[in-house]
């Protein structure tokens, strides 16, 4: 129980500032990533009509998802955005459900993961706004309906990021709090596993996927 | 009478865990209830599937249920667990029992409308009862996800040494917290559910929509959980602050204050945007060339309907800061 809300830090003192690493949540990071590039270079090695069973599984994601973003976007969009949302949502997904392996650690359980998607997903789609609308376009929609509101627009935009982000932060950190006060309260006999199934794979799937399709939304509001 | 400070700790956790197990309690049987009604009407109309009813509800019930759990753990903690002799912690254990009280009636009561509404479409579509009662399931977890805010918060302050703070101020804004979370997810836990409810009477409509309807149902209830995680942001800001001793009572009123004006403040919104989302779900179903109209037509209202929370994370925001 002590363990709860404990982050390992590494601090360098440089230039007169503190510089602080979260060392779990960059290794978990850095693991998840070298996972996905396998599963990549694996499924896409040895391409053909009668595809093997990597293929397939990276077929469907690569289909379902671009799909998405079809649906969301307009066909020419969805092929310039399909690549980030395919790789934002396997990311995710990895992230969330990888608590499920003893001593791995969510890195999506830290607030600075959430929030950095949260800001990429922000610059991704106000970059996109101010390409489709020109920036004269893109600043009139903050006048809209009247200029008094221009601060309230600019509050909502800023609030868009923080409900992204804390939402996906929220519910992780939650799963794992629950889990590790039943596993306490219960000696870690029968129900941790369950709860582990349920909040590993089922919200965090939930979750990647909420956090993909929002992002995708945002981009899709600024474009229109 | 002359207690101590250990003492006052400790009465104060037995009144938090009894307010959080309390309140935790009205939501989650409101919704099975609800379930439980629905379940009646539908067995009575279809009487040969009542297994299939029977178990969609009890299903369904569980998954209502976990709010009330969540408020249990947080009951057994604080009655269970020693908490440090330092004035502080009166005021913490109490706002942790808050927080999560409020916080599991909202969720407590939305999951329990897909529940009700999953075993109303089976008897009317007996077929599609697997896709409908996985549809149920994921609206019914995502509706869990105000409490789980809830219960982060909840634990955050048990967990949190707040011992080297000034005790006059830091005490408002431990209990702001608890209540700005807590009474935001009033009104999500709510809006979430009437999304998921309505995506359930639409599928049951229109099965071949299944697919579309779920994922719109997911981005609506992400919506409806906005004005909740405004409450957390000033919760996180209230906690994470520090503010300077005082002798006066009016910077604590005021953080206290700004708890409150966003809690309350986003119970309407969380509310209202299930009202918007619900209704693009259900349509969207069944008029499957208009899902693009309908899913700008629910964001731009949803947007107009959030924009009062926005006014009172505002307003919260100019409280912490002026306080």
């Amino acid at each position: 129980m002590d363990d709860l809300g404990k982050i390992h830090q590494f601090i360098i003192h440089a230039f007169g500032k503190d510089f602080t690493f979260n060392v779990e949540t960059i290794v978990m990071s850095w693991i998840i990533m070298a996972l996905l590039i396998c599963f990549g270079y694996f499924a896409a090695r040895k391409k053909s009509i009668f595809p093997g069973p990597l293929q397939v599984v990276g077929e469907l994601f690569v289909t379902q998802l671009f799909g998405l973003a079809e649906d969301a976007l307009d066909k020419e969009m969805a092929r310039k955005y399909g690549p980030l949302v395919c790789s934002l949502f396997l990311f995710l997904l990895l992230c969330n459900s990888f608590g499920i392996i003893p001593v791995c650690e969510e890195p999506t359980k830290d607030l600075n993961t959430p929030i950095a998607f949260g800001i990429m997903g922000f610059v991704i789609a106000h970059y996109a706004g101010i390409k489709t609308k020109g920036i004269k376009g893109y600043l009139a929609e903050y006048l809209e309906p009247f200029f008094i509101m221009l601060p309230l627009n600019i509050i909502g935009e800023l609030a868009k990021v923080v409900s992204i982000s804390f939402r996906l932060f929220g519910n992780i950190m939650g799963g794992a709090i629950i889990i590790l006060v039943v596993s306490h309260l219960t000696y870690s006999v029968l129900l941790p596993p369950f709860l582990n199934m349920f909040f590993g794979f089922f919200v965090g799937t939930i979750q990647a996927f909420v956090f993909t399709m929002l992002t995708v939304v945002y981009i899709s509001v600024q474009v229109k | 009478m002359d207690f101590e400070i250990q003492t006052w700790v400790k009465m104060s956790a037995f009144a938090g865990g009894g307010i959080a197990m309390g309140l935790g309690a009205i939501g989650a049987a409101v919704g099975e209830g609800n379930a439980a009604q629905s379940a009646n009407q539908a067995i009575s109309r279809q009487p040969e599937l009542s297994g299939e009813i029977l178990k969609t509800l009890l299903v369904g019930q569980a998954i209502a249920e976990s709010a009330a759990i969540f408020a249990l753990v947080v009951a057994m903690t604080l009655l269970f667990s020693t908490f440090s002799a330092d004035s502080i912690m009166v005021s913490v254990v109490m706002s942790a029992g808050l927080a999560m009280g409020l916080g599991a009636i909202g969720s407590g009561a939305g999951s329990g409308l897909p529940a009700g509404s999953a075993c109303t479409g089976i008897s009317r579509q007996p077929k599609m009862s697997s896709k409908i009662t996985t549809n149920m399931l994921i609206g019914s977890a995502v509706c869990q996800t105000p409490s789980i805010f809830a219960l982060v918060t909840a634990f955050i302050l048990l967990f949190t040494t707040f011992s080297g703070r000034p005790v006059s101020p830091t005490w408002a804004a431990i209990m702001g917290a608890g209540l700005a979370v807590g009474l935001a997810s009033i009104g999500s836990g709510l809006g979430g559910g009437l999304v998921a409810e309505k995506s359930c009477e639409g599928i049951a409509r229109q099965p071949n929509s299944s697919g579309s309807t779920t994922m719109l149902m997911l981005l609506a209830q992400a919506v409806t959980q906005t004005p909740t995680i405004y409450g957390l942001l000033v919760a996180f800001i209230l906690l994470f602050k520090s503010s300077p001793a005082a002798d006066s009572i009016a910077p604590a009123i005021a953080l206290l204050g700004s708890g409150l004006c966003m809690g309350l403040g986003a119970i309407g919104p969380g509310w209202g945007i299930g009202y918007s989302g619900g209704m693009a779900v259900r349509w969207s179903a069944r008029n499957e060339k208009a899902v693009t109209d309908i899913t700008k037509v629910m964001l731009l209202g949803q947007a107009g309907v959030s924009s009062t929370a926005i006014y009172s994370l505002l307003i919260a925001l100019v409280l912490i800061f002026i306080a």
